[in-house]
């Protein structure tokens, strides 16, 4: 986390509770107006074993929001940045699509927006978080996997998930510091 | 009505308690008696049944997103994959945008664009020559469910038609009827605050129905309350329930049978309770004595140990244990007495109106609008319901008895066909008998907002506003959490198109019916908001979008002096009113029909962002299932010779469809699945058209005896690969 920072936006995940219905999905796409084939946030399914011992499991995932973020590393134009609150953007001007930061980033999370002609992810819905308001997958989801809030607020649900169950985060080894909590 | 009854809205204090599921909720708790009004345009959404709170947020005319309104402790502050899809259902460039007649032969796809005079002109003359030639009744008006639904119904009453027919007999109307002749009112159920759930014949956890849905998630993953789920399919709901058992396909009745038989002999059942609230204790005793868990293992499939033990733990669960009882659902034509059976189970636990049981529904009150009344027609109902299923719902009307008797030209002929909202040719099993009898019809009109297949066969189209588009009266959900919601106009219409109601009102001008339709919406929705417990009702309505009920309530039918609405009195686990309609007093257990060697049974099931006919068209869910296939069991596939991929000809008595093959371990090796929404015909259906096959044209025509429903799990289908 950046030093003393006034806030620090992240996601807490309880995916045992989700259902794959796609809710986040669908909603992340109108208010993002993501291209039809493309995503910002997306569902892993596993799915394993024999009739009738089978298992299946859903863990939603997006743009991690890292603390050291790869993409912003490797971005030659300043267009990939993080703000102080630890979003991570893309700013359109400055994007050449030139696409270093898809490569760079261990997670998969950005695409090629070929409608902007741009470099797109999710953005926390930065757009909303500003006036006040929780991303539109959070808002969305019926089963509340999904708990959006400011880790460096000691008020904030997010604080208390934490603090109360077991988390991990995905690939640590990558050095990136993810900010998707996922609850165990 | 006891208004100290009757809540507040929410957002009252008090409400604390039941908002655990709903983290918005709780924060306006503490805001004083009226929360602030929310930001964008309050309506309620119509992509299902549900009637979600949603907010719109319109930008220059356009509505730019629809958000969840958490004022809704029904929709518990969500909205669904398909909620949020519904702006494409406006924008949709393949929408109906003014009325259309036929120009060729029907299905050959020739329009004729005409003014909405033209249309009313054409539709009410043919309307007219079928009224002279066969009487009213030889008009038929079939209709989903829909806030706008009563102006379509008042239509065909009001022309002097009986027969009026809903979407019930395909949906729940066995459910209802079977915990009617029960408890003499069909129930909710407390997921929330469960502590042990079975589920059978329902997938709540991809066929989304509020507040079950996220009450289950709540209750069974934050609360960790025990979940038991049958299905022959391996759902998401599955992947989440501590047991699931792949349960031999139509035998649920022997599995409850085998708990009652192992309660009531152990004496777990609630004795107080039973004596004191119930009727036919000792026959029933009497009629589950050889239904041991060693008989249900050979029906079931599921170990009698397992039997035994989960009987055990429902009863000890007691009033917080429920069996829950599927909705939306008609499977075998023993249908109501397998329902009845799960009534009867509930019922001897004693879980009746308490806190996690079965809770009967309180509702919101409403006003009315008086409007003139009609005679009531001089013939009977073509499907001669009450001949035939004499405890169904004779408003409703008993969709596939009806079809048969529509053919056959019995007992009188029907030559005129008004659908409204509806698609028989995907919603109604066995495709081809509806093409048939819709080739039978002088005329058919159909009122949708997109070119369905049945459209696509009619004479005259009318292209109805979008939800968004219009205001549609205020609708009551009942419930353990009853709210009142206003559908209110977000956007104005962008094409040429009607709310339902100004389609009824021109069709009636011109049939002399006028007197009966002299309103607009506004007046009928001001009479409504009247009796609403708020304030300034209509005001708060489309300031808020939704009045409800602060906290369940219950208990309240647990009272010395209560009587239950059935002839007795009392909970009826013995029924004479079904005895004398002949049938089973209590529910008999009859095996059913195993496939023949090389065959498969066709079970249905739906997924979150795919539910019903119409949803498959729009992009946004469409892309999650961009086609649809045929499940079948990896090791049956591998014995077939077929591959995930491969093209296999799925064919039954009722017809033949061509789709992909997905091996798949997550079915039994009895039986095959395809998802709904496919295969269509309209090609104004652009993904949809012609892309998998339709679930429709493969169902055979077979019905619940009691209730009249269609039983959608009775045909058995051959699969060969191509
Ligand atoms: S997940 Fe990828 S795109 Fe997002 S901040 Fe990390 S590296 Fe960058
Ligand atoms: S909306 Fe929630 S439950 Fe549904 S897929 Fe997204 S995270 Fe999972
Ligand atoms: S469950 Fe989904 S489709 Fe149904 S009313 Fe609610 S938001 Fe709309």
């Amino acid at each position: 986390m950046p030093k003393n920072p006034t806030r620090r936006y992240i996601m807490v995940l309880d995916s045992r509770k989700c259902i794959d219905c796609k809710a986040c999905v669908v909603a992340c796409k109108a208010e993002n107006r993501v291209p039809l084939g493309r995503f910002r946030n997306w569902i892993n399914a596993e799915r394993e074993g024999a009739f009738p011992r089978l298992r299946a499991s859903f863990d939603p995932e997006q743009c991690h929001h890292c603390e050291n973020p790869s993409c912003v590393r490797v971005c030659p134009t300043g267009a990939s940045w993080q703000r102080e609150d630890g979003i991570v953007m893309v700013r359109e001007a400055d994007c050449i699509g030139c696409k270093y930061c898809m490569v760079a980033c261990p997670y998969g999370a950005r695409f090629f927006n070929e409608e902007t002609k741009v470099v797109d992810k999710c953005t926390f819905c930065a757009h909303r978080v500003d006036r006040g308001e929780v991303p539109a997958c959070v808002e969305t989801c019926p089963s509340r996997v999904r708990t959006f809030g400011d880790a460096a607020d000691p008020k904030s649900p997010v604080h208390a998930l934490l603090e109360g169950r077991r988390y991990r985060v995905l690939k640590p080894q990558t050095g990136n510091g993810p900010q998707l909590y996922y609850l165990l | 009505m006891d208004r100290r009854l009757f809540l507040q809205m929410v957002g009252a204090g008090g409400l604390a308690a039941t908002s655990v599921a709903c983290p918005r909720f709780l924060s306006k708790a503490k805001g004083g008696p009226e929360p602030p009004a929310p930001f964008g345009i309050p309506t309620s959404c119509e992509l299902c049944p549900n009637k979600c709170s949603v907010l719109a947020m319109v930008e220059d005319g356009r509505v730019r997103k629809l958000n969840p309104n958490p004022e809704n402790p029904k929709s518990r502050g969500m909205l669904c994959a398909r909620g949020n899809a519904a702006i494409q259902q406006v924008y949709d460039p393949d929408r109906l945008k003014q009325p259309l007649i036929r120009a060729g032969a029907r299905g050959e796809g020739k329009w004729r664009p005409v003014s909405w005079d033209e249309a009313f002109d054409y539709a009410a003359a043919r309307l007219r020559v079928t009224r002279d030639k066969y009487g009213p009744e030889g008009t038929l008006w079939s209709s989903t469910e829909g806030f706008q639904e009563v102006f379509f119904k008042n239509l065909g009453m009001a022309f002097g038609s009986p027969n009026i027919l809903r979407h019930p007999s395909l949906c729940l109307a066995s459910v209802n009827l079977a915990y009617s002749v029960t408890f003499g009112t069909v129930p909710s159920f407390d997921l929330l605050n469960a502590k042990y759930v079975i589920m059978a014949g329902a997938n709540r956890f991809e066929s989304i129905i509020t507040p079950d849905t996220m009450d289950l998630i709540g209750g069974v993953m934050e609360r960790k309350a025990k979940f038991v789920y049958l299905d022959p399919r391996f759902t998401v709901t599955a992947s989440k329930a501590d047991e699931w058992y792949p349960i031999r396909p139509g035998t649920d009745m022997a599995f409850i049978l085998a708990m009652i038989q192992v309660i009531i002999s152990e004496e777990r059942h609630d004795k107080v309770f039973v004596d004191q609230w119930t009727l036919g204790f000792e026959q029933l005793a009497e009629h589950v004595k050889g239904c041991t868990p060693e008989w249900a293992e050979g029906e079931t499939g599921i170990p009698a140990r397992d039997i035994r033990r989960i009987a055990r733990e429902f009863a000890d669960a007691g009033h917080r244990a429920v069996f829950y009882a599927g909705r939306r659902s008609s499977w075998y034509q023993n249908d109501f007495q397998m329902r009845r059976a799960q009534a009867i189970l509930n019922a001897i636990v004693g879980n009746w109106d308490r806190e996690g049981g079965m809770v009967p529904n309180r509702k919101v009150a409403k006003g009315e609008f008086l409007f003139l009344p009609w005679d009531d027609p001089k013939a009977s109902r073509v499907d001669e319901i009450e001949k035939a299923f004499p405890l169904a719902s004779a408003k409703d009307g008993a969709y596939l008895p009806l079809r048969e008797n529509v053919l056959k030209g019995k007992p009188y002929p029907v030559k005129a066909w008004m659908i409204y909202k509806q698609d028989p040719l995907n919603a109604v099993p066995d495709q081809g008998k509806t093409l048939r009898m819709m080739e039978g019809m002088d005329f058919i009109g159909v009122v949708d907002i997109a070119m369905s297949d049945t459209a696509w066969y009619a004479d005259v189209v009318f292209p109805e506003s979008h939800y968004l588009e219009r205001t549609d009266p205020i609708e009551v959900m009942p419930g353990i959490w009853p709210a009142a919601v206003l559908r209110q106009q977000v956007v104005k219409p962008i094409h040429d198109t009607r709310p339902c109601l100004e389609i009824a009102q021109g069709l009636a001008k011109r049939l002399g019916l006028s007197d009966y339709f002299d309103y607009t919406i506004d007046q009928w929705i001001e009479a409504e908001a009247k009796e609403l417990p708020v304030e300034n009702g209509l005001e708060y309505m489309k300031k808020h979008g939704v009045v409800a009920f602060s906290e369940p309530k219950y208990g309240t039918t647990r009272n010395a002096v209560y009587r239950f609405v059935t002839k007795s009195g009392k909970i009826e686990l013995f029924s004479e009113r079904l005895q004398e309609a002949g049938h089973d007093p209590l529910p008999a257990y009859a095996a059913p029909a195993q496939p023949p060697a090389g065959r498969y049974r066709m079970i249905l099931g739906r997924k979150a962002t795919m539910t019903h006919a119409a949803l498959a068209n729009l992009p946004w869910l469409h892309e999650h299932n961009p086609e649809n296939d045929l499940w079948l069991n990896a090791g049956e596939a591998a014995r077939l010779g077929i591959r995930t991929g491969d093209l296999v000809e799925v064919s039954s008595t009722a017809g033949t469809v061509r789709l992909k093959a997905r091996a798949t371990e997550e079915i039994r090796p009895d039986c095959v699945f395809m998802l709904h929404g496919f295969g269509k015909k309209s090609p104004w259906l652009r993904s949809v058209h012609n892309v998998g096959a339709a679930d429709a044209v493969l169902l055979e025509t077979a019905w619940d005896k009691v209730s009249g429903n269609a039983a959608m799990h009775e045909t058995f289908v051959k699969v060969v690969k191509v």
